[in-house]
Order: C-alpha cells, then sequence, then structure tokens
C-alpha cells in the first residue's frame, strides 16, 4: 500500500467548522498528518508518498449510509425481491455493494437483508477481499409477526422461503429467531415494530408484544448484537426508547412525548428517517400504478408530512438524524442515496454542513466505530472522498459519480483521481520500455 | 467499442505452425485484419500496441473446468462450503481463469445445481468478468459411485456432491431438472474413479437404459452428454450413445480405440491428466504419500492412460487440455500445465499441443468457425505472451508472461503502459 499525500485540498474534516486548504498525508490505512497551507502552495514531497494534487478539491471523510439493504433489487415489491433465487441474489448484493462504493459510501449498515445470509456472506467477502464494497454492519432477515409488515406468504403458499422477512410469533419463536442469526453471524437484529401502508398494514399500526420484544432486546444483549427497529408508528418508537433500541428507523409519527424521550435519550438512539421511501412513493412512483391518488388513500401523504414535521422537531431537539434508508426499490434504485442530504436540507431544515455531518461525523458512531471513522484527522481511518465542488453550496454534487474523483477506503483507492489529461494524449502504448 | 492494432508481434495462429511476425487489427469483437511481415494493417482509429517481438496467440481453451470445485482436498470439504459463498468463489474464479489466459471454458460439472447456469449467466450479462463459458450440470451418478457422497445417516440430497439416479425415470427426471435450469451439458459419471476408492477407475456403474434415457433428453433439447468415463466400458458405452465429451479415457482396449478413431469427428477427449500426476507426486501434503496413491490404483491408471492417449494422438484424435483443476493438489489456474504434459509424456509436438488449447478448443466451445484462430472473421479472442510458448510451454501458466489477455475485443488485463507515469492531478 503506497502512502499518498493529497495536496491543494479544501478540507472537511467533519468536525463542523469550514473546510480549510491544506494537506492531507495517509501512511499505510491511516491519515497521519492534516495540515493548512495557503491556497497553491507547493508543499515539499514526501519520500515514497504518491502526491495527489488536488488543484482545489474538496476532501471530505467517506459517507455512511445508515440503512442499507444491498439486497433489495431495485424492484417494485416485496414479492419481486423473493422471487430472485439465491445465487442470482448473492451475486446482486456483490454488485450493488460495488456501486455504494462507486458512489462514496465506505460504510454502509445494514438494515435487513432478503434472505437469512446475504447480508452475513456479502460483510464476510467484502472483509476477506473476495469482492469489493464499504465497510459494512450485516444485518438479519426482517424479524416480523404473522400478517405483519414482510410476511409474504400467502395462504396457499405458506412455506416459509416465499417470505420475505422472518416470521415469528411468542416468545420462544422470537427467541430461536434471535439464536438463528446470531449463529449465522449477523451484526444487527432487525425488528419489525410496526407496520408498512403499502403492504395493507397501516404505517401508524403497530405489532410484536412488549414480551417478544424483551425476549428479542435479551437475547440480543447475549451475544453482543444490536438492534433496529422498522418503527413508523407513535407506540413503536416510544418501544424503542423503553427497551434500549439503539436504531430507530423512520420514526414518522413521533408525539410530543415520544420526542421528549428520545432528547432525554439522544446519545443512546440514532435516527435514520428513509424519508427517499416516502417522498418517491408519493411522487415519482406512478410508472409503477402508485399514482399520487393511490399513495394518498394509502396514507403516504401524511405520513410524509409527518415525517418532515417529527425530523425538523427531532433537529431542533439536537436527536442524530442520518442519511439513508429504503434505497433499492424501482422508484428509490441503489446508487441515488445522496438525495437523502438533500432532503435533509430541502425539508428538514438542515444547513449543508449538518447534513454532511449526519453523514460523516454521526456515521463513525453509527459504524460504531466513531473514535476511528468519520473525521479527517491525524490517526483516524483513511476513508476519504474527493469533490469536484462544493457540496456545502450545492449538497447536490454528491449525488452525481462524476463529480466524486477519488474514494479511498482504508488507505486505498477504490477510485483513484483521473490523469491529468496531458498524460492521456498518446495513443500508443508499449509494453516493453 | 475501440478498435485496437497490435503490431510488432509474433503471430502464433492456433492451428500448430509457427509464429510469424505481422500485426492483427482488431475492429469490434473480431479480428479484421491480419498482415504478415511489414504488409500494412490500417491503423485508423485504432489503439496501437505495439507489441515489441512478443507472441499474440489465440485465447486458450479448457475443456474441462470446474469454477465450484474450491481447491479443497476432499469431495466433502467442496460440499460443505454454503451456497451463498460458493456462488461468490465460482465468480472469482471465473474471473482469474481469464485473466490466466483462458478466454473459454467449458463446464463439466459444478457442486450444486445452479452454480454453473448462474455463473454463465452472470458473465454473459456483463455482471461479472469471466471466459465464454458451457454451463454443466452436478455430476449425475448412481448410489455407491462416483459422486454420492451421502452416508448412510445423512442420506439428503444436499449433501451429495453429484445427484444420485436409480433406474430410467429418476434418470428423466433428474436430466429435465438440469434442462429447465438451462445447462448447456449433461455430465453423466459412467465410471468410477481411484478418488473415491469404492468406485475404482476401471469400473462401470450405469445402465444402458439409464444412459439412453438421458441422451434421449438432451437431443431432445439439443444439448450435449458429456461423461466422466475412466473405464473402456464406460469409454465405449458413451461412444453408443452419441456423448459427445469424454472426459479421462484412462483404459482403453483395441475396440475401444477403433471405436474413437472412427468417432473423431464428433468426439472430443480431455483426458485431464493433471489430476493423475499430482495425486502420484504431489498429494503428500493433504495425506497422499506416493505409496497410497499407488494403493489406490493411480500408478496403474497413470500407465495406461499415457499409453491410451498416445495411441488415440496416433489416430486422430482430438485431446483437449484442462480437467480437474480445483483440488488442493491440482489448484485452480495452472491448468496450462496440461500442455507439459502432453509434451513430456504423450509426444505431442509443442505446436500439437497449443492447437489442442485453441483450435480445437473453438470447436468444443460449438463455434469451430469463428474460435480458436488468429484469422480473418474470427472472434478476438487473444493473448499477448511474452517469450515463445512453442519453446517454452511454461511462460503460459505465468502471470507476469501474459502480458495482455482480449476476449471478445476487449481488454480483461491491459498490456501495462511502460512510459514513466507521471502522477497526475485531479483536474
Amino acid at each position: 500500500m503506497a502512502d499518498v499525500l493529497f495536496t491543494n485540498v479544501r478540507i472537511f474534516d467533519g468536525g463542523g467548522d469550514a473546510p480549510f486548504t491544506g494537506d492531507v498525508l495517509v501512511q499505510g490505512n491511516k491519515i497521519s498528518r492534516v495540515v493548512k497551507t495557503a491556497f497553491g502552495q507547493r508543499t515539499p514531497p514526501i519520500a515514497g508518498a504518491q502526491v495527489i494534487d488536488g488543484a482545489g478539491a474538496f476532501l471530505m471523510p467517506g459517507m455512511v449510509e445508515a440503512h442499507t439493504h444491498f439486497s433489495w433489487n431495485d424492484q417494485p415489491s416485496l414479492d419481486a425481491i423473493q422471487r430472485m433465487p439465491p445465487e442470482e441474489h448473492i451475486l446482486w448484493c456483490a454488485e450493488v455493494a460495488k456501486r455504494y462504493l462507486d458512489m462514496g459510501w465506505t460504510s454502509c449498515v445494514g438494515a435487513a437483508a432478503a434472505k437469512p445470509r446475504l447480508d452475513v456472506v456479502i460483510r464476510n467477502a467484502i472483509n476477506d477481499g473476495t469482492i469489493i464494497g464499504p465497510r459494512y454492519l450485516a444485518a438479519s432477515q426482517e424479524i416480523t409477526v404473522p400478517g405483519g409488515l414482510g410476511d409474504t406468504t400467502q395462504p396457499h403458499l405458506p412455506q416459509h422461503e416465499f417470505a420475505f422477512g422472518a416470521i415469528v410469533s411468542g416468545p420462544h419463536e422470537m427467541r430461536r429467531c434471535v439464536r438463528m442469526f446470531a449463529k449465522y453471524g449477523v451484526d444487527t437484529l432487525k425488528i419489525n415494530l410496526s407496520g408498512e401502508s403499502i403492504t395493507g398494514m397501516p404505517s401508524e399500526s403497530s405489532q410484536f408484544t412488549e414480551e417478544e420484544i424483551a425476549v428479542l432486546v435479551d437475547e440480543a444483549k447475549t451475544w453482543g448484537k444490536r438492534v433496529a427497529a422498522h418503527a413508523r408508528s407513535t407506540w413503536s418508537i416510544k418501544q424503542c426508547i423503553k427497551h434500549g433500541i439503539e436504531v430507530i428507523y423512520h420514526a414518522s409519527f413521533a408525539d410530543e412525548e415520544a420526542l421528549d424521550l428520545l432528547e432525554q435519550h439522544k446519545f443512546e438512539h440514532f435516527v435514520a428517517p428513509g424519508l427517499a421511501w416516502l417522498i418517491n412513493t408519493c411522487h415519482h412512483a406512478s410508472q409503477w400504478g402508485l399514482t399520487p391518488e393511490v399513495t394518498r388513500k394509502m396514507g403516504y401523504h401524511r405520513e410524509l408530512e409527518c415525517a418532515i414535521e417529527s425530523m425538523k422537531a427531532m433537529r431542533k431537539r439536537g436527536i442524530r438524524i442520518l442519511p439513508g434508508g429504503d434505497y433499492g426499490f424501482a422508484w428509490t434504485p441503489h446508487g441515488t442515496n445522496a438525495k437523502d442530504l438533500e432532503y435533509f436540507v430541502k425539508f428538514v431544515g438542515m444547513s449543508p454542513m449538518e447534513a454532511l455531518l449526519s453523514a460523516t461525523a454521526w456515521g463513525g458512531p453509527m459504524m460504531r466505530m466513531g473514535k476511528v471513522l468519520g473525521y479527517i484527522r491525524e490517526g483516524y481511518l483513511a476513508d476519504i472522498l474527493l469533490v469536484d465542488g462544493d457540496p456545502l453550496a450545492d449538497i447536490t454534487v454528491l449525488q452525481d459519480k462524476s463529480r466524486i474523483l477519488a474514494v479511498m477506503k482504508d488507505g486505498e483507492f477504490h477510485r483513484a483521481p483521473p490523469l491529468r489529461a496531458a498524460a492521456r494524449t498518446s495513443s500508443a502504448t508499449r509494453w516493453a520500455a | 467499442m475501440a478498435n485496437t492494432l497490435f503490431t510488432n508481434v509474433r503471430i502464433l495462429d492456433g492451428s500448430g505452425s509457427h509464429p510469424v511476425p505481422g500485426s492483427v487489427l482488431v475492429q469490434g469483437n473480431r479480428i479484421k485484419a491480419v498482415g504478415r511481415g511489414n504488409a500494412a494493417v490500417s491503423t485508423a482509429g485504432a489503439i496501437v500496441i505495439d507489441g515489441a517481438g512478443a507472441t499474440l496467440m489465440p485465447g486458450m481453451c479448457e475443456a474441462h473446468t470446474h469454477f465450484s470445485w474450491n481447491d479443497a482436498a476432499t469431495l466433502a470439504g467442496i460440499q460443505t462450503m454454503p451456497l451463498e459463498e460458493h456462488v461468490l468463489w465460482c465468480a472469482k474464479v471465473a474471473k482469474r481463469y481469464l485473466e490466466a489466459g483462458f478466454t473459454s471454458c467449458v463446464g463439466a460439472a459444478c457442486a450444486k445445481p445452479r452454480l454453473d447456469v448462474v455463473i454463465r449467466n452472470a458473465i454473459d450479462a456483463g455482471q461479472i468478468p469471466g471466459p465464454r463459458y458451457l454451463a454443466a450440470s452436478q455430476e449425475i451418478t448412481v448410489p455407491g459411485a462416483l459422486g454420492d457422497e451421502t452416508l448412510p445417516h445423512l442420506p439428503f440430497p444436499e449433501f451429495s456432491f453429484g445427484v444420485n439416479v436409480n433406474g430410467v425415470d429418476d434418470m428423466r427426471k433428474a436430466v429435465r431438472m438440469f434442462l429447465k435450469y438451462g445447462v448447456d451439458s449433461i455430465k453423466l459419471n459412467l465410471s468410477g474413479d481411484n478418488f473415491t476408492p469404492q468406485s475404482p477407475a476401471d469400473t462401470a456403474w450405469m445402465t444402458d437404459a439409464e444412459v439412453a434415457a438421458a441422451m434421449e433428453e438432451v437431443r431432445m433439447r439439443g444439448k450435449r452428454g458429456t461423461a466422466h468415463a475412466r473405464s473402456a466400458a464406460s469409454v465405449k458405452q458413451a461412444l453408443r450413445h452419441g456423448i459427445e465429451v469424454i472426459y479421462h479415457a484412462s483404459y482403453t482396449d483395441a475396440e475401444t480405440l477403433d471405436m474413437l478413431e472412427e468417432a473423431r469427428d464428433r468426439v472430443f477427449v480431455a483426458p485431464g491428466i493433471a489430476i493423475l500426476y499430482a495425486m502420484l507426486h504431489e498429494a503428500e501434503p493433504w495425506g497422499i504419500t506416493h505409496e497410497k496413491a499407488v494403493q489406490m490404483g493411480y500408478q496403474h491408471e497413470w500407465d495406461h492412460a499415457v499409453e491410451s492417449l498416445k495411441a488415440m494422438h496416433r489416430r486422430g484424435v482430438r485431446i483437449l487440455f484442462g480437467g480437474d483443476y480445483g483440488f488442493a493438489m491440482t489448484p485452480h489456474c495452472q491448468n496450462a500445465r496440461d500442455l507439459e504434459f502432453f509434451v513430456k509424456y504423450l509426444g505431442f509436438t509443442p505446436g500439437e499441443a497449443i492447437r489442442c488449447a485453441t483450435q480445437y478448443g473453438g470447436q468444443i466451445m460449438m463455434k469451430p468457425g469463428e474460435l480458436g484462430l488468429i484469422k480473418e472473421g474470427f472472434l478476438a479472442d487473444l493473448l499477448l505472451v511474452d517469450g515463445d510458448p512453442m519453446a517454452n510451454l511454461g511462460v503460459l501458466r505465468d502471470p507476469k508472461r501474459l502480458l495482455a489477455v482480449m476476449k471478445d475485443g476487449v481488454f480483461a488485463k491491459q498490456p501495462e503502459v511502460a512510459a514513466e507515469r507521471a502522477w497526475g492531478r485531479a483536474a
């Protein structure tokens, strides 16, 4: 692994200060030096280090996606995801993992897989170099109840292989299910505590008994696993806080009590609303039969309004809101995830700075790597993006692959910056000097 | 797709003849022009690769490939890999084959029902890099024979390396299942194998009625039958039933050789002798000493195989290289070693050995008029090799000597740019 010196870059270090011009030295897989310089100032070369003259480009920490489903296959329904055979499915996941890294997401938090082992296998394959992808925390399938979100079996097709989620009923089955996923090696257990309007069970309704939830949390603790919940309804949000479920996905219908509870425990929880799903289901899914009339009837327009209000309120109270969520459907294709940052600015009232911090500074602890990830600081892991443009002026540049000049993960370029045009003029190449 | 012109190369055209200097123009995915000597070839709009005297030859074809063998020392070691890991393993191996110069591979059986088909489809769809590939079924076998890895107390089909059939109806059902999955070929284990002592190499296991049922289904869908056939009886059975690809063919008698010669325009023999050699001489780290291998029958088989293959070669039977790489003692991507064995032990000339991998390769890939030669109009599967394979076949399994690999007009391995690379800047 060659050392790399980025010179002449505008450094956004993840600390919340305005970016400054300077140099960043990467040695091995770590950032070993960050210094301020004057623009255009030449830096003495460092022996053995490859020098990247950024020419004023924006250098920032790699982004963290807080709610990732590699195994969602850009299809319009849960059933269409589930019909993909496991062999094709694992290749799909591998392809998508690379796509995330391509788009600057150097870390992703798995939020549920469509088949029991997909997430675990992909995480392991990334870690041992079999495939290319971001740092990854592997999730279980969605754990749900008969008839709940994720139960895609049918009366005449009751086989559990038809089900998108893992279906349990009662504390005994819950314990068995958690143990199975723990055996497989997941990092996170995902439980569906609320409904989801598109599946017929409204988002404002809830499922599971407190006893079942307690068993899951207890068993997860035993194995040292994290719990994440699909929690749109008011009751389900409160259950997360009550049971110490660390990761709260959606949290659309937070009432005053829920907000107060969250605020009291704000450093024990992460909230990833996944606004993209609501926005695009409401407004950009007509092509798949989900016209605004249909989705209004389903209740999504009301939910979107409530979710925006909830997020605004959470932001004001300093609750950590993170980007990501439910990309991987036909109308929220994988790779467009940086739209979440735009939505945070546009709808939640975040400044571009806050939106960037939600993807970086808060991403480190979300990955459980808070002391080593998410900042451009000496001693931190070298997950670095080089961006053509200023995301603080225009947050949408992060949606454009061609503007993300370089992606470095763990000190190695996944995508090296393009060579200066002059170096590419010769069309003849020789293999022997 | 940019056009590519290779200049200043020694063209080894794959027909078995000696290399000649010249240049080759690739347009799209085909060879547009071959210029001998200093004959001018239009460079219009092409990226020029100055070969500086390197050898340009057709991409090699591996005739007996098992992407899903995972470099384990036993069949059980292959079978205990879970499905998801197994698919990713196959994808990784496919890429390695291509980068090692095998631009075509003939699948010869996979370890789980759909592995080969899924990998072929993913390669064809551009989802993963890999060679041109013909997808095989699992090995179809009978209880107790090679590939039946079930145990008395673990009789489950998922536990088995091959698919066990018993009788004509079972056979038809198994073949139809694989045809439904989309295989290009159905693999039948007609003989045993010394790897599995309960069913040694010089035995035969299937009834003619079972083989006939399989081949009837295969023909109905226009697919190909292939056979694991080490014993003379099994080779004859394969020939009787019109099986096109015969793997191993170690034991032959006069009748078998006559039948093979008679069928030489339609059958291919891929002996896969590397595994015999490796078991005899290189398997000690995995507990198989030379003495043990001899005891298992490997020396006996090796001696017979060498004689059989020499006789087949004399009679003009097409012998192809590859086979049973993917075990601990025959790791993937060392496959070109077969060519050295052909010269050293079977009396092939280097030109004949190369023809096995190129011209015959195009034929076994079912593309005889367009694959396997450097010839105008042929598909652009090309290798740029530092050295002369005719003088030293060993260069073909040295990644450093393989300067470039092109498949279907696109570089799978780019020739290096020698000009010192100025470190640039992000504009």
